[in-house]
């Protein structure tokens, strides 16, 4: 009984991290419709430039929290302006804009490739004041840098809601999502919301490399790992929902952690996958998607 | 008309007659390469083993070369040519395909990973290219009677042996009786056939086993394996990991408090220079098994070691020193062939008795390989991870005989 409450609590912890790298991938979907293959080499900019900020000046893990997601913001933002809005444009006729996915693909190559250059294949972690610290709870064990992480997923997730409720900009964000033409006949500059959009996917991919630097480690294609898991969480909590990604991927990380005592932990790989396909045919929209996106 | 065409026959004549001698002249041969084909994981999960092996490689053709080359063909120089398997079996076929057919190697190095090994040696075995396996521990690589396979490094049961051997001396010599044993192991070729002979010779050994765990190589978080010994609180853990896993696994039961009384690991992933520089002090106390150490006693080891580590920036593994090794047993091959051939220098091969030169910096006897091409006198040692000087430096414990002078196990690692 206790390794079990211990697996919930652990995957609680990590399964909010899943949610919280799945959130900008949502975002991005729900605004642009377009689902962004080049999301997993965003999260794996976002935990190089964790690594290095953190690395070279020494600062506290968390105050990188300050400084990387909003480099990644003008990041996302330069990269959608520069090189996806030219595409959208020639394909603006288009209802469903195919060559943006692929062209997100070939960043996703770009990026990954352009880091192997750069850093080289190998593992790299950066051991900070919490790295291996946790703290007991009763006879439960936390780790400090996942309940952190854990933290920082819930609340970018509830700033995101609050965000697109309350701010006109978050406004715009929805009105371009529910229907880009009224959007645009309304004063609402479509590509420009794109471009917020996209820095704010990749802002959080940098909040979520903050928060995983700690007790993760980093290389090329880290996102590779965390994209499929992103992209499966997305789609059980509904392409563009922010609550379901949350959630979505607290599912994920309860089925990993807690049904990995009950049975070996590649079985929960399987499972995983199995409720996944089970989805896509009983509930295609997830738990709060929106039937009209499909 | 008649006598352009007669000239022209006769430039012909002339011109083949130069060529053929020019072919035949040394200096000619001296431009003659053997190309030796090299399909690695150079990207993916076993990136850094994989560029290990590169480094190690082009290091010993470098100075084979600068030696001469091949003397018994002209001081024909060694040519490597690398193929990118990324770990996985069906890209690993294809790839040597291709630099048996379209680069035309003259033979083929690879691939340590265990699961892309066995068939790519298979296509090696179907064209008659003679395939030297560095590393790629899974037995059956060897047990195919195939032809035209040879292996320098030993073979996983063996290391299962030794593992057994090693647990049982430090409990004659400590007087330490340990009972309860866990298997955790990564879900490939590698982990799983390792795993096969933990079970029976835990069995063999009256050992109780706790946990029999496999994990996939690619889980983004291992809490959950951890979770699991944590409850099943065994004294010995056996592990089986990628890099990037056994960072992960160490660094996340330090993190919940989960200290068995031996923890032994299986080389590979332990092994990799990058698992003490993630780690660092959460590693302490941990066993693990090498084809090879630093501080082995051989001669030449210190030296070779520290032209590596001036080259490259770190020191030479198991990885390396076989794959370094590998490339003299083929110029050794080579030479006593006298041809590229491929039967000529697989008979060639098959015939090594390889016990001194620059190879030898091994931790055991020779190269010497039987009829299935397993190197016979391939061994083990186990090193612990240990603060010498401030630092964690791996230092080799087992076989007593080849333990670091003045060094005394912490057994168990955890009290």
């Amino acid at each position: 009984m206790t390794a079990v409450i211990q697996a919930t609590l652990n995957g609680i912890m990590m399964g909010a991290m899943y949610g919280l790298t799945a959130l900008g991938l949502t975002l991005i979907f729900g605004v642009m419709k377009v689902v962004n293959f080049a999301h997993g080499s965003l999260l794996m900019v976002g935990m190089f430039s964790a690594y290095w900020l953190i690395k070279l000046t020494g600062i506290h893990p968390y105050l990188a929290l300050l400084i990387v997601p909003p480099i990644l913001y003008f990041f996302g933002y330069s990269l959608q302006d520069l090189v996806i809005k030219p595409v959208f444009k020639a394909e603006r006729q288009v209802r469903e804009p195919l060559t943006v996915i692929i062209v997100t693909t070939g960043v996703w190559y770009v990026l990954d490739n352009l880091a192997l250059m750069l850093f080289g294949a190998e593992y790299r972690t950066v051991r900070t004041a919490i790295s291996n610290k946790s703290f007991a709870l009763g006879q439960f064990i936390i780790s400090i840098p996942k309940f952190s992480g854990f933290v920082v997923a819930v609340a970018t997730a509830v700033g995101l809601a609050l965000f697109m409720r309350k701010t006109k900009i978050g406004m715009a964000l929805r009105a371009t999502s529910l229907d880009r033409e009224a959007a645009n006949l309304m004063g609402i500059d479509q590509y420009k919301v794109y471009n917020i959009a996209f820095g704010l996917g990749t802002a959080i991919a940098g909040i979520a490399g903050c928060v995983l630097i700690p007790f993760y480690y980093v290389y090329p294609s880290v996102g590779v790992v965390f994209d499929i898991r992103a992209f499966i969480i997305v789609v059980l909590g509904g392409l563009g929902s922010i609550p379901g990604a949350l959630l979505g991927g607290l599912v994920i990380g309860l089925i990993e952690s807690v049904f990995s005592q009950f049975m070996a932990s590649t079985w929960t790989e399987a499972i995983i996958y199995a409720i996944f396909l089970v989805i896509l045919f009983v509930k295609p929209s997830g738990f709060f998607g929106n039937k009209q996106d499909w | 008309m008649k006598t352009g065409l007669k000239g022209s026959l006769l430039t012909c004549c002339l011109g083949a007659a130069l060529g053929l001698a020019l072919a035949a002249s040394p200096a000619f041969a001296a431009d003659k390469v053997v190309k030796i084909g090299n399909v690695e994981p150079l990207s993916g999960p076993s990136a850094s083993v994989g560029v290990q092996g590169k480094q190690a490689r082009e290091m010993a053709v470098e100075e084979i070369n600068a030696a001469g080359g091949i003397k018994s063909l002209g001081g024909a120089k060694l040519e490597l040519v690398y193929a990118d398997s990324k770990s996985d079996p069906t890209v690993g076929v294809t790839e040597t395909e291709r630099l048996i057919n379209t680069e035309k190697v003259n033979l083929m190095t690879g691939c340590w990973n265990s699961a892309v090994t066995y068939p790519a040696t298979q296509v090696a075995e179907r064209y008659g290219i003679p395939f030297v396996v560095p590393v790629a521990v899974r037995d059956t690589i060897t047990e195919r009677g195939f032809k035209n396979v040879f292996r320098v490094a030993a073979k996983d049961s063996w290391w299962v042996r030794d593992q057994f051997r090693f647990l049982k001396d430090m409990q004659d010599e400590t007087g330490v009786k340990l009972k309860t044993i866990a298997f955790v192991f990564e879900n490939g070729d590698w982990g799983t056939g390792f795993a096969e002979k933990w079970r029976e010779l835990a069995k063999k050994d009256g050992y109780q086993v706790v946990l029999d765990e496999p994990y996939p190589s690619t889980a983004t978080d291992l809490t959950p394996v951890v979770t699991k010994l944590k409850s099943a609180n065994p004294d010995i853990v056996l592990l089986v990991s990628n890099a990037a896993d056994a960072i992960l696994l160490t660094n996340t039961m330090a993190e919940m408090q989960v200290k068995p009384k031996v923890v032994l690991a299986s080389g590979g992933g332990h092994a990799d220079p990058k698992f003490l520089e993630n780690t660092g002090d959460t590693a302490y106390g941990l066993f693990d098994e090498v084809e090879w150490n630093t501080d082995v006693n051989k001669p030449g080891a210190k030296e070779t070691n520290a032209k590596f580590k001036k080259k490259y920036g770190y020191d030479l593994t198991g990885e390396s020193v076989d794959a370094y090794a590998a490339m003299y047993v083929i110029a050794d091959a080579l030479e006593r062939a006298g041809s590229t051939d491929p039967a000529k220098v697989r008979d060639a091969l098959a015939a090594t008795k390889l016990t001194t030169g620059p190879a030898m910096i091994v931790s055991y006897d020779g190269v010497e390989f039987d009829k299935n091409g397993q190197n016979t006198n391939a061994g083990i040692v186990i090193v612990q991870v240990a603060k010498v000087d401030g630092k964690p430096e791996r230092v080799t414990v087992w076989p007593k005989a080849a333990r670091r002078a003045g060094y005394t196990p912490v057994f168990p690692a955890n009290k």
